[in-house]
């Protein structure tokens, strides 16, 4: 049997990570399936890779995938300001970040921001069940009004659209899709790896322990049934010639990325354009008034230098200048010195 | 009538936001030009403009650097405080005074200067009235205490960084407050001067801010993220002033990134971060956002991430005294975060080594692999203090037990990112991108190798080897100093910004004829030759700047039992920075009470 090699000639297995420990049919280990394929896909070294994390179901998955690479499971929705200090020091790398929606929606939500603001280069990977999983099934801040858990009373409040949110912070890249849909979430995933600044991915991925019932907005059946895909994406890696997918000529949109690789966007709502934001807003607002999803890339923008593309860090990544790069010289502190003493 | 040469304490009472910063700054320049020991303090309020501000200057030949236990020349601009200004008054007081604020000073008991000094320095720009009239206070002092002009006009030179218009109107008005003193305050100037002493070139006078700022730079810092917070933020301001000069390449790129953060939560994540990817990363701080960062300082120590922290002190929450000086945070450091926690706390009691420590601080949390605090406070980071230089290191950086490739993992029997295999608690560690033993750092839940596991006995076994790490380190981190007397009967342990003031502290306690010892503790964990300075001393006080006596309480759980007895806490706060006579006396209260002596002092 010959076993099949991705441009860097690794096998797959060399992307996939220990096994998982949630439970069984979590959509979570759906979006680490598809993680492991658009790497591998995607030729990424997973030596370059490093996996972030918060606290949660969702930010336990980083064992159960990319195993080669370095990590971090950090604490309860702080995940991006380490992964800013990390991106800062060794900016050749890749990193994957996953979330929950109570990691990103409520403790963490101004870290997120941030990371957003200053446009840090990242995937986060936002695993959203409208459920607090880990601690048991409380309501999370993007839980839908209307929708009942296994076990409680009915959310009343109103969610909080991360997507929306973050197409008005001005983030770089945004992306909504459900765990079930690995073709779809496998070209976003893809071309959100090859994106240089903040992708965001909001995942819709069924708890199916504390909110999977038909009457939840987030079970496979609501939103198998109520999901509008706006767009069916494909995702051409740069190192692939464009002429080996076929898709039916005229009903594709292409859209370079920094890498030089091209998503190819299959437009289902012909009107819409994810280079403008009020469009993408739109979509959502519609898609929240019909009580469905909308999902696809529904807004991007490649022209904002990435966070520390902004520092204007010298070439060497921080974690790797020499001694002499980091301490000053002798004479630098003489002179000083000798300004003090007003010589 | 006698003069009193090199030994008063001079009290200045404006408002802030007045301009009266750059006048006191001269003047505590001049006096330090003239090869005078002098030190300044600013007591400034938590607002902007308005509020009342206190600059007092204490010139001293005997060295001391705290304020005086009394003043002995008053300027009084504020009209807000004037009646308290004048009411505090000792008799004997010179007291200057602004006539144009209109208000009364009657104290026959002190010797009352009245000077037109917003009416003067109107005559020569009536835009900037308000702002020359503190250069007129200084021309009038200039005459009274005989400052040299050149010394003068040095300092302003200094203070205006050589902007000419500035230079010359502030000239014009100095003369202005001169000529007047010497018109009218011929005979009656009050007995104090300054006299010329021998001038050491090697000393200057700066902030411990900028000391730890130029320190961080020399220690090779790759990343500073930090959120605003008195008295911490002209530390990292000091270090992205310095950035330019001392770490961009000739393309003006960066070997330093700077982050402003959205909070201190993000702050501390930031440089965990770094400290994660092999970079060195520092923030600084105060109380309110050690606070904050308590959870991400316990994952520090648990997943064993070097980064920095620099905690200047201050008193309470933010509508506490914001501005005000405490060494109150000690405890809350030592054992931050969430159980079973102890970090390296290295205190500096100076200029110099406010610089040493700071660069130290990165080589010592690369060394140990966790987190190092630095502890200063508002007392010693914001205000200007006497420096004889800074030594450049003298050992190469440290980096810690890192590896780099696969063959030194090979090279190592049995290795585990968590397996101490040289016996001294510090495990080996490799980074993201090195491809070498990618782990997933987490907090505890892990075992030798780094892999999850909730087991009862490895999670004991990774908890005492933590705890041993950081107790090898007793004896390598800065070490106490010592000034033994040889009765060896009364000692006193101290720490941090007391160091200004201990030698008049030991002063006033020999005039009653004891003799006491001084330990300055320089880092925790404790060293044992603070336990041997206990042991060896009939009776120590531990003297400090906070309410519940905290480096006590830290002594008491450390030091053997049978030494538990001999130590007595000698710990107050109230915002303002410590003065000798204060302190002195609460030292002869808690040894009368323990029986050590039966001295007052008067
Ligand atoms: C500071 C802090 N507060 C609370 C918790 C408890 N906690 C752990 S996971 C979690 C919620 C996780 O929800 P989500 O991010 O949606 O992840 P999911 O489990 O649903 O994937 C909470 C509140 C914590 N770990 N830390
Ligand atoms: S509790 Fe829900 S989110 Fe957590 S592992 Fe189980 S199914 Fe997944
Ligand atoms: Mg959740």
């Amino acid at each position: 049997m010959t076993i099949k090699l991705n441009v860097i000639n690794l096998p797959k297995d060399d992307y996939k990570g220990g096994p998982s420990s949630l439970c069984p049919g979590c959509g979570h280990d759906q979006v680490s399936n598809v993680i492991v394929t658009s790497a591998w896909e995607n030729g990424l070294d997973p030596k370059k890779i490093v996996k972030m994390s918060g606290i949660g179901c969702s930010s336990k998955t980083p064992a159960y995938f990319l195993s080669q690479s370095h990590g971090f499971n950090t604490v309860h929705g702080r995940m991006p300001s380490v992964t800013t200090g990390a991106a800062m020091n060794n900016k050749e790398m890749t990193f994957l970040a996953v979330s929950g929606d109570g990691d990103s929606a409520s403790i963490g939500i101004g870290q997120l921001i941030h990371a957003i603001r200053r446009n840090l280069n990242m995937v986060y990977i936002l695993e959203n069940n409208g459920v607090y999983g880990l601690t048991k099934g409380q309501y999370s801040a993007t839980a839908d009004v209307g929708s009942k858990k296994k076990k409680g009373v009915t959310n009343e409040t109103q969610p909080i659209d991360l997507c929306a949110l973050a197409v008005n912070l001005g983030c770089t890249f945004v992306a909504r899709s459900f765990s079930g849909a690995k073709k779809q979430l496998t070209s976003l995933m893809k071309a959100a790896m090859s994106h240089k600044g903040f992708s965001l991915i909001d995942i819709i991925s069924p708890c199916v322990t504390f909110n999977n019932n038909d009457e939840s907005m987030r079970s496979y059946g609501y939103v198998k049934e109520h999901d509008v895909e706006l767009h069916a994406v494909d995702y051409i890696p740069s190192f692939s010639p464009m002429e080996e997918v076929e898709i039916p000529a005229g009903a594709y949109r292409d859209i370079e990325l920094h890498d030089g690789s091209v998503v190819r966007l299959q437009t289902i709502s012909e009107e819409h354009d994810p280079f403008n934001a009020v469009a993408a807003l739109a979509a959502m607002h519609n898609a929240e008034k019909e009580k469905k999803h909308v999902t696809g890339l529904l807004y991007f923008d490649p022209t904002k230098p990435s966070a520390d593309e902004d520092q204007n860090l010298v070439d060497t990544p921080l974690s790797q200048l020499s001694d002499e790069q980091m301490r000053p010289s002798k004479e630098s502190l003489d002179e000083i010195l000798a300004g003090f003493r007003g010589q | 009538m006698d003069t009193i040469v090199n030994d008063f304490t001079l009290n200045i009472a404006t408002a802030n936001g007045t301009g009266s910063q750059s006048a006191n700054l001269i003047l505590m320049q001049t006096i330090a030009d003239m090869g005078v020991n002098v030190s300044g303090k600013n007591l400034f309020p938590s607002n902007i403009s308005g509020l009342p501000t206190w600059y007092i200057i204490r010139a001293s030949d005997a060295g001391y650097q705290a304020p005086g236990n009394r003043t002995h020349i008053q300027v009084l601009m504020n009209k807000a405080t004037w009646e308290a200004d004048i009411e505090a008054c000792e008799p004997g007081t010179v007291i200057i005074y602004n006539t144009d604020v209109k208000l009364p000073v009657v104290r026959d008991d002190c010797l009352v200067l009245a000077v037109p000094m917003t009416k003067m320095a109107r005559s020569i720009h009536p835009k900037l009235a308000r702002m020359i009239a503190n250069i007129i206070y200084v021309g009038v002092l200039a005459h009274l205490l005989n400052l040299d002009d050149d010394a003068i006009l040095s300092a302003l030179n200094k203070q205006f960084k050589g902007k000419q218009k500035a230079i010359e109107l502030n000239s014009t008005a100095l003369a202005l407050g001169r000529d007047f003193a010497a018109e009218n305050f011929g005979e009656e100037r009050g007995p104090y001067r300054v006299e010329a002493r021998d001038v050491d070139d090697d000393y200057f006078m700066i902030e411990g801010n900028e000391a730890i700022a130029l320190g961080a730079i020399y220690g090779g810092i790759t990343t500073l993220a930090w959120y605003p917070i008195t008295p911490s933020s002209s530390v990292a301001e000091g270090i992205i002033n310095w950035l330019p000069k001392l770490r961009h390449d000739e393309d003006g790129k960066t070997t330093c990134a700077v982050i402003q953060a959205e909070d201190e939560l993000a702050a501390v994540g930031m440089i965990i971060g770094t400290g994660f990817a092999g970079g060195r990363g520092m923030t600084a701080t105060s109380g309110p956002g050690i606070s904050l960062m308590s959870e991400f300082i316990g994952l520090a120590y648990f997943a064993e991430i070097p980064c920095v922290i620099w905690d200047v002190n201050r008193t309470g929450p933010s509508t506490g005294l914001p501005t005000r000086t405490q060494q109150g945070d000690l405890s809350m450091l030592y054992e931050a975060s969430h159980g079973d926690t102890q970090f390296p706390v290295l205190i500096p009691g100076n200029m110099e080594e406010c610089f040493e420590f700071s660069w130290r601080a990165f080589d010592i949390a690369e060394r140990l692999q966790t987190l190092v605090f630095g502890f200063s406070d508002l007392d010693l980071g914001m205000n200007k203090w006497k420096c004889s230089g800074f030594t450049y290191p003298d050992t190469p950086m440290d980096r810690g037990k890192v590896l780099h490739t696969q063959k030194e993992i090979d090279a190592i029997e049995n290795y585990g990112r968590y397996r101490d295999v040289d016996g001294d608690g510090i495990c080996y560690r490799t980074l993201p991108g090195s491809g070498i033993d990618p782990i997933l750092y987490r907090g505890t839940g892990k075992d030798e190798d780094g892999t999850y596991s909730e087991k009862p006995e490895v999670y004991h076994a990774n908890m005492e080897r933590l705890k041993r790490k950081i107790d090898n380190s007793r004896t390598w981190l800065p070490q106490p100093i010592l000034r033994e007397e040889v009765e060896l009967e009364i000692g006193i342990i101290y720490y941090g910004s007391m160091e200004n003031m201990i030698q008049e502290i030991d002063d006033i306690l020999e005039s009653t004829g004891m003799k006491v010892s001084q330990c300055r503790i320089r880092s925790l964990p404790l060293s044992p030759i603070a336990e041997k300075f206990v042991r060896d001393h009939e009776t120590t006080i531990i003297l400090e700047v906070n309410r519940d006596g905290q480096m006590y309480g830290i002594l008491r759980k450390e030091l053997p039992i049978e030494l538990v007895p001999r130590v007595h806490s000698c710990a107050f706060s109230d915002g303002m920075p410590p003065r000798a006579i204060v302190y002195a006396k609460k030292i002869m209260d808690v040894l009368r009470k323990v029986g050590a002596t039966t001295e007052v002092l008067s």
